[in-house]
């Protein structure tokens, strides 16, 4: 039996969007409803992602500022922060509590503001977002998120031979899903060379290697198992996981491996009653190119080493054997933080419904997404179908 | 059952040139950083041991698009591996995984918090 069903998917753009962000979130709480055919009114709580407007914008209990602003004052509104897992962790917490029968139909979402071209500058959002990091024993070496991602990507590289060569594809194919969807802050296709070509971040890392800043909100209307039915178009979820691995990264047992990753997804293979092999498809976690490699395999895709190989021949693009990322990932769709983990749930929504446009997969009946927060020591992985 | 390692102990030692961390007496496990509590079995009261200062690297990165705070660029971080558990840490010098190295100071923050900086043995 699934534990609920999403209803009602929206997202605005993700790019740049200089404007509030009551008014980012507004628009994409707008397109859940309109596209559940459900009313401000329906909702009875609202489960909400946003990550670090404190530090970024000087703004914080933006929990009422937003449902005030969509028409929804008055309702419960929980505030989520789990660093890049943020709204995955408040989808979870939604499931949960539709589920549970605390209540009938809520509205997720999460929304976040990261360009320079509306904020901070490059080097105040890189501070911003180390501070994912442990405060003590890893921000005063300097460390930042593309250099957390590359130590992980560099052990892969040591035990498995996985090449700059391979991860360099993981880009290009993504930005070539991207390219098909309209809402992707990077539009346009890359080439193997153009990537290998570009300024280093990060070693392994280059600047096409990594996800960009970027604005933008998602939202989804989650309903109860016994409600969904009076909607016109619901898709099952099936399974929710969600683990913590050991923070700092020195102290996890063995830190590519991504443990959380594959914890989250044991669970919620587990409550779905199927396997990796059972997947049609996956959203995941491509913050940097290394990051899908170690996504693919925490998640079962492929095997343990094979996440390189596996998008270098193709594998893992839209015409292979274990799509991944057709949105064009947090890589070419864009990653404003805490609006990711919704967004992924709207794009498994889409592709499950068929609705996805030119970017549609066939025979996409279940799917996984896997939403990563922090050095990989929160993971998220969620299950959904059609409707049985 | 000991006090426990702290934050302002390891960092002490370290300025003094020597590595802390904290052994489970229940599992057996050693981490590198203070914790109140095993992150692997629960238990408290991690026993403070003194963790040796050479190892070999375990991974590392160099970062060319710093945070705000730090001016400089193409500096090195690495994870050290010193046996019993690892440490995180600038690394100065051309060491690669597997390449030993040893503890040769530290660095300190704007906030005055250190960590180990180390170089090829």
């Amino acid at each position: 039996m699934p534990r609920a069903a999403v209803v009602g998917a929206g997202m605005t753009e993700f790019g740049i969007h200089d404007i509030p962000l009551e008014e980012l979130f507004a628009e994409a709480a707008f397109g859940a409803l309109d596209d559940a055919g459900a009313e401000p009114a329906d909702v009875e709580a609202l489960y909400f992602g946003n990550a670090m407007s404190g530090q970024a914008e000087n703004t914080t209990h933006l929990g009422p500022k937003v449902a005030t602003h969509a028409g929804m004052a008055g309702i419960p509104v929980q505030r989520f922060e789990d660093a890049c897992a943020t709204s995955a962790n408040a989808f979870k917490n939604a499931v949960a509590a539709v589920e549970a029968g605390v209540h009938d139909a809520v509205l997720v979402g999460g929304v976040e503001r990261c360009t320079p071209e509306t904020g901070r500058d490059t080097a105040a959002m890189t501070r911003v977002f180390a501070s994912a990091s442990h405060r003590q024993y890893e921000q005063p070496a300097g460390l930042t998120f593309p250099g957390v991602f590359a130590l992980l990507t560099k052990r892969h590289m040591y035990e498995h031979g996985t090449t700059e060569e391979q991860l360099a594809h993981v880009a290009v194919k993504n930005h070539g899903h991207g390219a098909l969807n309209p809402r992707a802050h990077f539009g346009k296709e890359v080439t193997v060379e153009e990537v290998l070509d570009g300024p280093v971040v990060a070693d392994p890392f280059r600047l096409m290697d990594c996800c960009p800043f970027s604005d933008g909100a998602s939202a989804v209307v989650v309903v109860s198992d016994e409600l969904a039915d009076s909607y016109d178009a619901p898709v099952d979820v099936t399974g929710v996981g969600h683990a913590t691995d050991v923070v700092p990264i020195a102290d996890k047992p063995t830190p590519h491996v991504t443990q959380a990753a594959r914890d989250a997804a044991e669970e919620a293979y587990e409550q779905a009653g199927v396997s990796a092999d059972d997947v049609d498809f996956a959203e995941v976690h491509d913050c940097f190119t290394g990051a899908e490699v170690l996504a693919s395999e925490a998640l079962g895709l492929v095997a343990d080493g094979e996440g390189g190989p596996a998008a270098a021949t193709g594998r893992t693009a839209r015409d292979g054997d274990v799509p991944i990322n057709p949105s064009g990932g947090l890589k070419a769709k864009g990653h404003p933080i805490g609006a990711t983990g919704t967004a992924q749930v709207v794009e498994l929504t889409e592709q499950l419904r068929g609705e996805a446009g030119a970017r549609q997969l066939p025979d996409a009946d279940r799917a996984v997404a896997h939403n990563l927060g922090g050095d990989a020591a929160t993971t998220v992985v969620s299950v959904m179908e059609v409707r049985g | 059952m000991s006090d426990g390692l702290t934050h302002a102990a390891w960092s002490d030692a370290l300025r003094e040139g020597a590595l802390l961390g904290g052994a489970c007496d229940d599992c057996g496990a050693t981490v590198g950083t203070p914790k109140a509590a095993c992150p692997h079995c629960g238990a408290r009261g991690l026993e403070p041991v003194e963790l040796p200062t050479a190892g070999t690297v375990y991974t590392e990165t160099t970062v060319e698009v710093p945070p705000e705070g730090i001016d400089e660029r193409g500096y090195r971080v690495a994870v050290v591996d010193l046996g019993a558990a690892r440490v995180l840490g600038r690394l100065d010098g051309a060491a690669e995984i597997g390449d030993a190295v040893a503890l040769a100071g530290h660095v300190e923050d704007e906030q005055g918090y250190v960590v180990p900086r180390f170089e090829p043995a």
